[in-house]
C-alpha cells in the first residue's frame, strides 16, 4: 500500500493543491516558502501518531489567506490509498476505516482531516436565499473558531481538488448558495476518535537540521533501543541461559574482589560502631547488579562506529554531524524492516531536506538501494542536485505564484518515451529548470553566454532576478524539454528561442558564380529550408499551448544582432578576433557597410574563425547599456517573464537614469524629475503609459523607450 | 497465555474453554456460563496474535457485557482488543456506522432513536389507526422481510401502519432499534466487502444466550463468520430451555443449521451441573426441561432441604397480603438477606403496582422493581450515560466501572461533535465528584449536576444538536415517569435517594418481570399470575413448549425456596376470568405447605 495522492484544499499556502505519490521514492521540489513544510505538516497531521492530537484543532491562521474572508470555509487535507486488499488480513482494520468499497473490492483507501462549520452553523447558511449577501455577510459576522469542528473521515468518493465539488459541498460564496443536505456522503464516513488510523501503519518523519546526537542521547527517542527492544523479546531464553550464567559469575567475581569486601567490612564496622549493635542494620552488602535479563542488558548496548581513522571507534557524539545522521536514517530504515515483520503492513518516512543531513551522493545511493516493499519515502529538497536522483515520475514541483503556491507534476500525461527523453536529459545543471518560475530555452552557445549580459546591461536585472531560467538544450531538441510546460504539468511560461535561419544572401544562381558559391548558395538555402521546417513544427508544437511560446531570429543570433543595430559594438571586439591590420579594415568596412550580405557573413566568419563560444564571450565584453536587444529576444523574454511587475519596471528605469547620468550629458535635474516620475509609477499614482510618455519625454534617446513600447 | 487458579473452573468449563476451533455451548443453569464465557474471552484475547485483530462477544445486554468486561479487566487481562455488546450496538459501531455511505437510506446520516421516541411515534400512529394499541405493532425483521406479531385478523391494519411508521422514520433519517438489524442486515448482503474486512478482524466471535438470538441476527453473524473463510472462530452459548423471547423472533438456532449458515464447523459440547439450587429445586424445574439431557445439582445447597409451594387459591384481592407473608417468612423465618428475595411477574402484568403496594406494606424493606426508576432509562441517551457517574459514588470497587462509563461519555461527545480532546476520563470523574448541590429533587439534581460538569469542563451544552435534542428528550421523559409515579401514590420517588437507588447494587427486595430474571440468581423466588394466557402468552403458537421455557426461567431462579402462586379471580375479558397455567396445574409434586 502506498499514499497515491494528496489534497490540500484552503489550508495555508495552498489554496488547491493535488500532490501526486507512486510506489517507492517520492520529491518535491521547491524553492524557500513554496510550502514544502506545510505540505509534510499536512501529512503529519492525518499519518503521525506522535503528534499531539490538538494539533488537529486548526485555526484561522491556517486557511489560506487567499481566500480573503475565512468564516464559513472549510479546510480540507485528503490523502488517498492505492494498492490495498480486502484480502490482506492485515490490511482489514485500516480498511475498515478508510478503504473504498466499490463493485464488491476495495480497490483504494481515502482518509481526510476535514476543519469545517458544524451542523448549526452549515444549516443556516443553508436556509440562506440565494443571493443573500446581506444575510451572509451578518451570518459570516457571527462565527468565530469555536463553531468549527475538526473532523477525520474515510471512505470519500469526492474529489476535492475540483473547485465545482467543493462549491456543491460547502456552498458558493459569490452567488449565496449552500447545499441544504448536511451529511454528503462524498465526504466519507466519519472515522471515530478513538479509532486511529495512524496507529495501523509505521510513519516516521526526519525533520530537517535535527539534532541526532541529542535523538541518540533520549532514551525514548533513540532509535537503536527501540530495535533492540523489538529483538529483546524474541530471544531464545536457552540461547541466552549461558550468557545469564556468565553475567552471575561476573557480579560473583566483581563481589569477590578483597576491595570491595573491604569496603562492606569497613561500612559495617562504623555503623556499628556509631548507632551501637542494637541500632545497625542485621545484614549488609555489596552486591553487582548487573542485570542478567535479556532486555535490561540490551539497553546497556551502545553503538561505536568507526569514521575516520582506522582502528577507532568513537560513540555517536565523536561523529560529525553528516555521519550521524546517516546512522540514525539507517537505522529508522532498518526499524522498517523490522516493523514489517511486526507486521506494520505500510511504512511512510517522510524526510525534510535530506540535504541538510547527509552529503548528497551518500542520499542518492540510501535511497537509490532503499527497496523495501510497502516503504514509501517522500522527501523534499531544494537541490538541484539530488532531484537528479529521483524518477520524473516520482516529482512534485512546488511552485510559487504570489502567496498562491502550486504543485506540478513535470510527467503528467506523458507516455513512456518522453518520460524516458526527459529523465535523460534532467542532468544535474539542467534540472534547475524544475525550480525556476519560468524558462528560457535556447540552442547554442552564443545564446546561453550573451542573454544574461544582454538583459543585465540594457534593463539591469540579472536573469536570477527575474526568476527566469536560461536552459542551453544544445543539440536535444525543443520539444523534447518543451513537453514539460503544460496545463496539465508544470504550468510556468517557457519561451524558446531559435534561429530561422533565412539566407542572407541572394540565392538566385548566378552563371559567374565560383564553385565555392555555388556550394554556399546551397548550403544556406538548405540551412533556410530547414529553418522554416522547423519554424512551422514549433509553432505547431506551442500552438494552443498558453505556458510555451517560440521566438525566431530572422536569420542567425549574430546577424541578427548586427542587424538590430549593433554593427559598432561588434567592431570594438575586432582586434580581439584579427591582428592583421588589413583583415581589420576589411571586416571594419564590412560590418558597417550595411549590406547584410556583407556584414552577415562577415560575422559568422569571425565567430568561425575563433569558435562560436569565444566569440560569444569577446562580444560580451562589447555589451553596454546602450546596445539594441534584438526584437524575438525581447518578445521571447516578456513571454516567458510575465506579467512584468511595477516594481521590476521602475528597478529598469532606476538602471536606466544611472545609465543617463554616467553618460554625462544629461542634467541631474532631469534625472531628478525623471526619478519622481518612477516614485509616483511606483506608488500607483500614474499607469505604465505615463511613466513611459514621460521617460520618453526626457530622455528620447534611451533604448528603454523601444522596449517599453512593446508592453 | 491467560491462566487460572485450580479452583476458578470445573473440568467441563475447562473442557468447553480449553476446545480448539468453535464450539457450540448448551449450558443449563447455575452451571457458570457467564464464568465459563469470561474466561473463554480472556483466554482468546491472550491468544491473539496481532495488535490488529479483535475479539468480539455479543450479549444479549448491556449490563450483562458491562459485567463480563469488568470480571475480564479484574482477572488482569487487558481488553483493548475486546469489543462487547449487544447485538444493536454490534450492528450499529461495526457496520451501520463504519459503512453507513453504502446504504441508500444511511448514506446522509442516521439518528438511532430509542425505544421511548418509538413507543411515542406508535402511540401517535395508533390514535390514527383507531383499534389499535402499541401492544398490536410488535414485528421483527427477519432476512426475507418481516414478522408482525399480532394476531392474524389486526395483521393488515397493523402491516399499514408500520409502512407509515417506517415511511416517517425515512424521511426523518431515523433507525429504530429494529431498523438496526435490518439495514445492518442489508448492509452484509449487498456488500459483500464488509463481511470479508469483519471477517479478518474478528479472531473469535462470542455469542452469549443464542437461544434469544433472532434468524436474521444468525444471518448477520453467519455471513461474517463465512467471509472469514475459517479464520474466525465461533463460540456460542445459551440454552433453549430459556429461550423466553420467541414472540419477538428469537430461537435456539440448531448448531447444524447455524454450521450451515455460518460455515463453520462447530464442536457441540454442554455444561450440565448446576451449582446454584438445591437438588430438590433441580428435581422441580427438570419437569420444564424440554432437551433430552439431564442436569444434576452439585453445588453448595445441593442438600438444602428446599421448600417449594404452589399456591392457585388466593384470590387477587389478597395476592399482595400472600406476597408479604412469603417474604417475611423467608426473611424473618429462614433468615434469608433481603437482596436474595426476588418477585417475579409476567411482563403483562404492571408490576410498577406490585412494587408499590409492596413497598407501602413492608415499610421496613427497600425494593427495586420497575415502578421504581425515576427517570428514562435510556442506555444510548447521553444524560442517561452522564447521570449514571453523577448518580455513583466515588469509591474503590465502583473505579474501573465509573471510568468506563466516564469513557463512554466522552465517546459521546466526540460523536456529538464537541472537541474533547482535553477531557480525560479522570477529568471528567473529578469535574463530578466535585460537584456539591444541597438539593433533595432527584431531576432538579440531575439537571443542576450537568450544568456543572459543564461548566466545570467549559464545554457548552447548547452547541450540539445532538445534546440539545438528548437533553430534551431526558428531561421530557423523567418527567412524565416521575409524574406519573407520583401520580401513583409513590410521592417520594422525587427525591436524590431514589435516583441513586438506581444504580445501587442490589440491596433491597427485586421486584421483577420473568423476562428481566434471566441470568440472576436469587434464594428465594416468589413467583405470581402464574395464569394461563399469560404464562404462557395468549399469542403464542406453541404454547406448551412457551409455558414450559417460562416457568423453567422463573423455577431455575431460585438457589433455595420457591413459591409459585396461580391467583383466583383475575379478570380476563369481560366475563371471564383467568385459570392457573395448564401446565403447572398438571404438574404432580409434592409441595411444601409454608406455614
Amino acid at each position: 500500500m502506498h499514499i497515491s495522492k494528496l489534497q490540500l484544499v484552503n489550508y495555508r499556502n495552498f489554496a488547491r493543491a493535488t500532490v501526486k505519490f507512486e510506489k517507492g521514492v517520492n520529491t518535491i521540489i521547491g524553492e524557500n516558502g513554496s510550502g514544502k513544510t506545510n505540505l509534510f505538516r499536512a501529512i503529519r497531521l492525518l499519518l503521525d501518531d506522535n503528534l499531539l492530537r490538538m494539533a488537529h484543532r486548526l485555526d484561522e491562521r491556517d486557511f489560506h489567506r487567499g481566500i480573503g474572508e475565512w468564516r464559513g470555509h472549510w479546510i480540507i487535507i485528503s490523502l488517498e490509498f492505492t494498492d490495498v486488499s480486502q484480502d490482506e488480513t492485515i490490511q482489514s482494520l485500516f480498511l475498515h476505516g478508510a478503504g473504498n468499497i466499490t463493485a464488491a473490492t476495495v480497490d483504494r483507501a481515502t482518509y481526510n482531516l476535514i476543519f469545517r462549520p458544524k451542523a448549526t452553523i452549515r444549516q443556516k447558511l443553508g436556509e440562506l436565499t440565494a443571493g443573500d449577501h446581506a444575510g451572509l455577510a451578518a451570518l459570516r459576522a457571527e462565527i468565530s473558531l469555536a463553531d468549527y469542528e475538526t473532523i477525520f473521515t474515510g471512505k470519500s468518493s469526492a474529489d476535492f481538488g475540483d473547485p465545482n465539488v467543493y462549491r456543491s459541498l460547502v456552498g458558493d460564496f459569490d452567488a449565496v448558495t449552500f447545499p441544504t443536505e448536511l451529511t454528503p456522503p462524498d465526504i466519507g464516513g466519519i472515522v471515530p476518535g478513538m479509532f486511529s488510523i495512524a496507529r495501523e501503519i509505521g510513519f516516521t518523519f526526519v525533520q530537517a537540521l535535527r539534532d541526532v546526537v541529542a535523538e541518540f542521547q533520549n532514551n525514548r527517542t533513540n532509535p537503536l533501543l527501540t530495535l533492540l527492544k523489538g529483538k529483546s523479546g524474541e530471544i531464545d531464553p536457552t540461547a541466552f541461559a549461558p550468557i545469564s550464567a556468565l553475567v552471575s559469575n561476573l557480579n560473583d567475581a566483581i563481589e569477590g574482589l578483597d576491595d570491595v569486601r573491604e569496603i562492606r567490612t569497613d561500612i559495617r564496622d562504623t555503623i556499628t560502631d556509631a548507632a551501637g549493635e542494637t541500632y545497625s542494620p542485621k545484614s549488609l552488602s555489596i552486591r553487582s547488579d548487573l542485570s542478567d535479563e535479556a532486555d535490561r542488558l540490551f539497553q546497556s548496548l551502545k553503538l561505536f562506529v568507526g569514521e575516520s581513522e582506522v582502528g577507532y571507534e568513537g560513540g555517536i557524539h565523536e561523529l560529525s554531524l553528516g555521519g550521524a545522521n546517516l546512522i540514525y536514517l539507517t537505522l529508522k530504515l532498518l526499524e522498517f524492516k523490522y516493523q514489517k515483520v511486526k507486521q506494520t503492513f505500510a511504512n511512510f518516512l517522510v524526510v525534510e531536506e535530506p540535504e541538510a543531513h547527509i552529503h548528497t551522493h551518500i542520499q542518492k545511493t540510501l535511497f537509490d538501494r532503499l527497496n523495501y516493499d510497502d516503504t514509501q519515502i517522500i522527501y523534499s529538497t531544494h537541490s538541484t542536485h539530488i532531484s537528479e536522483v529521483s524518477n520524473v515520475e516520482n516529482i512534485n514541483i512546488l511552485g510559487r505564484d504570489g502567496g498562491v503556491c502550486e504543485v506540478f507534476q513535470p510527467a503528467a500525461g506523458l507516455d513512456r518515451g518522453q518520460i524516458g527523453n526527459i529523465q535523460r536529459y534532467l542532468d544535474a545543471v539542467r534540472s534547475n529548470l524544475l525550480f525556476a518560475k519560468s524558462v528560457l530555452l535556447v540552442e547554442g552557445d552564443a545564446e546561453e553566454i550573451l542573454l544574461p549580459v544582454l538583459i543585465k546591461q540594457v534593463l539591469g536585472l540579472s536573469l536570477d532576478e527575474l526568476g527566469i531560467s536560461l536552459i542551453n538544450i544544445r543539440s536535444t531538441g525543443f520539444e523534447n524539454v518543451g513537453v514539460l510546460f503544460h496545463d496539465q504539468r508544470i504550468r510556468k511560461n517557457c519561451a524558446i528561442i531559435t534561429d530561422l535561419d533565412q539566407a542572407f544572401m541572394d540565392l538566385t544562381p548566378d552563371p559567374l558564380d565560383s564553385d565555392a558559391d555555388i556550394e554556399a548558395k546551397k548550403r544556406a538555402l538548405g540551412s533556410q529550408t530547414s529553418g522554416a521546417a522547423r519554424a512551422s513544427r514549433l509553432n505547431a508544437f506551442c500552438h494552443g499551448n498558453p505556458w510555451l511560446t517560440a521566438h525566431f531570429a530572422q536569420h542567425t543570433f549574430e546577424v541578427d544582432f548586427i542587424l538590430a543595430g549593433n554593427s559598432a559594438a561588434v567592431v570594438s571586439v575586432l582586434n580581439d578576433v584579427y591582428s592583421d591590420a588589413g583583415t581589420i579594415a576589411q571586416a571594419k568596412a564590412d560590418l558597417e557597410s550595411g549590406d547584410i550580405s556583407r556584414y552577415g557573413a562577415r560575422v559568422l566568419t569571425m565567430a568561425k574563425h575563433v569558435g562560436k563560444g569565444w566569440f560569444a564571450i569577446i562580444l560580451g565584453k562589447a555589451i553596454t547599456p546602450d546596445v539594441h536587444i534584438p526584437n524575438y529576444i525581447l518578445t521571447a523574454l516578456f513571454s516567458a517573464h510575465r506579467p512584468v511587475t511595477i516594481e521590476t519596471l521602475a528597478s529598469i528605469l532606476e538602471h536606466r537614469l544611472k545609465v543617463q547620468l554616467a553618460s554625462g550629458l544629461v542634467f541631474p535635474a532631469q534625472i531628478d524629475a525623471m526619478r519622481d516620475h518612477i516614485g509616483r509609477f511606483r506608488r500607483g499614482e500614474i499607469d505604465l503609459a505615463a511613466v513611459r510618455a514621460e521617460m520618453l519625454t526626457a530622455f528620447p534617446g534611451d533604448r528603454i523607450n523601444t522596449i517599453l513600447a512593446m508592453l | 497465555m491467560f491462566v487460572w487458579n485450580v479452583d476458578d473452573l470445573n473440568a467441563d468449563q475447562v473442557k468447553a474453554i480449553e476446545q480448539l476451533g468453535s464450539v457450540f455451548l448448551t449450558a443449563c443453569p447455575g452451571s457458570g456460563k457467564t464464568r465459563t464465557l469470561t474466561y473463554k474471552i480472556a483466554r482468546e484475547l491472550s491468544l491473539l496474535t496481532s495488535d490488529k485483530q479483535r475479539v468480539v462477544a455479543i450479549t444479549y445486554t448491556h449490563r450483562a457485557a458491562d459485567e463480563i468486561q469488568e470480571r475480564i479487566e479484574r482477572l488482569g487481562v487487558d481488553t483493548s482488543q475486546l469489543w462487547i455488546g449487544t447485538i444493536h450496538s454490534f450492528c450499529l459501531e461495526w457496520i451501520l456506522r463504519p459503512y453507513a455511505i453504502y446504504h441508500p437510506e444511511l448514506k446522509h446520516g442516521f439518528r438511532v432513536i430509542n425505544a421511548h421516541d418509538t413507543e411515542r411515534a406508535l402511540e401517535l400512529l395508533c390514535s390514527q389507526h383507531c383499534g389499535l394499541r402499541t401492544f398490536d405493532c410488535g414485528h421483527y425483521f427477519t432476512s426475507t422481510g418481516y414478522v408482525i406479531s399480532c394476531p392474524d385478523w389486526k395483521q393488515a391494519r397493523v402491516d399499514a401502519l408500520l409502512q407509515q411508521y417506517w415511511a416517517d422514520l425515512r424521511a426523518n433519517r431515523q433507525v429504530d432499534f429494529e431498523m438496526i438489524l435490518a439495514y445492518a442486515y442489508q448492509l452484509v448482503r449487498d456488500v459483500p466487502s464488509i463481511s470479508i474486512l469483519l471477517g479478518s478482524i474478528f479472531a473469535t466471535v462470542l455469542v452469549d444466550e443464542y437461544q434469544d438470538t433472532k434468524e436474521i441476527q444468525y444471518a448477520i453473524l453467519g455471513a461474517i463468520l463465512k467471509a472469514s473463510k475459517g479464520k474466525a472462530k465461533a463460540f456460542i452459548v445459551g440454552d433453549p430451555n430459556q429461550a423466553i423471547y420467541g414472540s419477538l423472533g428469537g430461537y435456539a438456532i440448531a448448531p447444524a443449521e447455524f454450521s450451515a449458515l455460518s460455515g463453520v464447523a462447530f464442536k457441540e459440547m454442554d455444561l450440565s451441573v448446576n451449582y446454584r439450587s438445591s437438588d430438590r429445586i433441580v428435581t422441580y424445574f427438570e419437569n420444564f426441561n424440554q432437551l433430552t439431557s439431564r442436569i444434576s445439582a452439585g453445588g453448595k445447597y445441593k442438600t438444602f432441604p428446599s421448600l417449594i409451594s404452589y399456591d392457585y387459591s388466593t384470590n387477587r384481592d389478597a395476592l399482595v397480603a400472600e406476597v408479604v407473608r412469603l417474604i417475611r417468612y423467608n426473611i424473618e423465618t429462614m433468615g434469608v438477606p433481603p437482596n436474595e428475595v426476588c418477585i417475579v411477574g409476567p411482563q403483562w402484568l404492571p408490576l410498577a403496582g406490585m412494587t408499590r403496594q409492596l413497598v407501602a406494606a413492608l415499610p421496613d424493606y427497600s425494593f427495586s422493581g420497575p415502578g421504581m426508576v425515576p427517570f428514562a432509562r435510556d442506555i444510548d441517551n447521553f444524560w442517561y450515560k452522564l447521570a449514571r457517574i453523577i448518580l455513583t459514588e466515588a469509591s474503590p470497587q465502583l473505579y474501573i466501572r465509573r471510568s468506563r462509563w466516564a469513557g463512554e461519555v466522552i465517546a459521546a461527545l466526540d460523536l456529538a461533535g464537541i472537541n474533547s480532546a482535553e477531557i480525560t476520563r479522570k477529568s471528567l470523574l473529578r469535574a463530578s465528584n466535585g460537584i456539591f448541590s444541597a438539593e433533595t429533587d432527584g431531576l432538579k439534581y440531575l439537571l443542576e449536576c450537568f450544568d456543572a460538569i459543564f461548566a466545570a469542563l467549559e464545554v457548552d451544552r447548547r452547541s450540539s444538536p445532538m445534546l440539545v435534542e438528548h437533553y430534551e428528550a431526558f428531561v421530557e421523559g423523567s418527567q412524565r415517569r416521575i409524574d406519573k409515579l407520583v401520580a401513583d401514590g409513590a410521592t417520594a420517588i422525587a427525591e436524590v435517594a431514589m435516583f441513586r437507588k438506581v444504580f445501587d447494587e442490589k440491596t433491597g427486595i427485586t421486584v421483577s418481570t420473568i423476562h428481566g430474571v434471566k441470568g440472576t440468581e436469587f434464594e428465594a423466588v416468589i413467583a405470581f399470575g402464574l395464569l394461563e394466557g399469560m404464562v404462557p402468552h395468549f399469542n403464542e403458537n406453541d404454547k406448551i413448549a412457551a409455558a414450559n421455557k417460562l416457568l423453567y426461567v422463573i423455577c431455575s431462579r431460585a438457589k433455595k425456596n420457591l413459591h409459585l402462586i396461580s391467583e383466583v379471580g383475575r379478570q380476563r375479558w369481560q366475563n371471564n376470568v383467568y385459570q392457573p397455567t395448564d401446565i403447572l396445574l398438571a404438574c404432580s409434586f409434592g409441595y411444601d405447605q409454608i406455614p
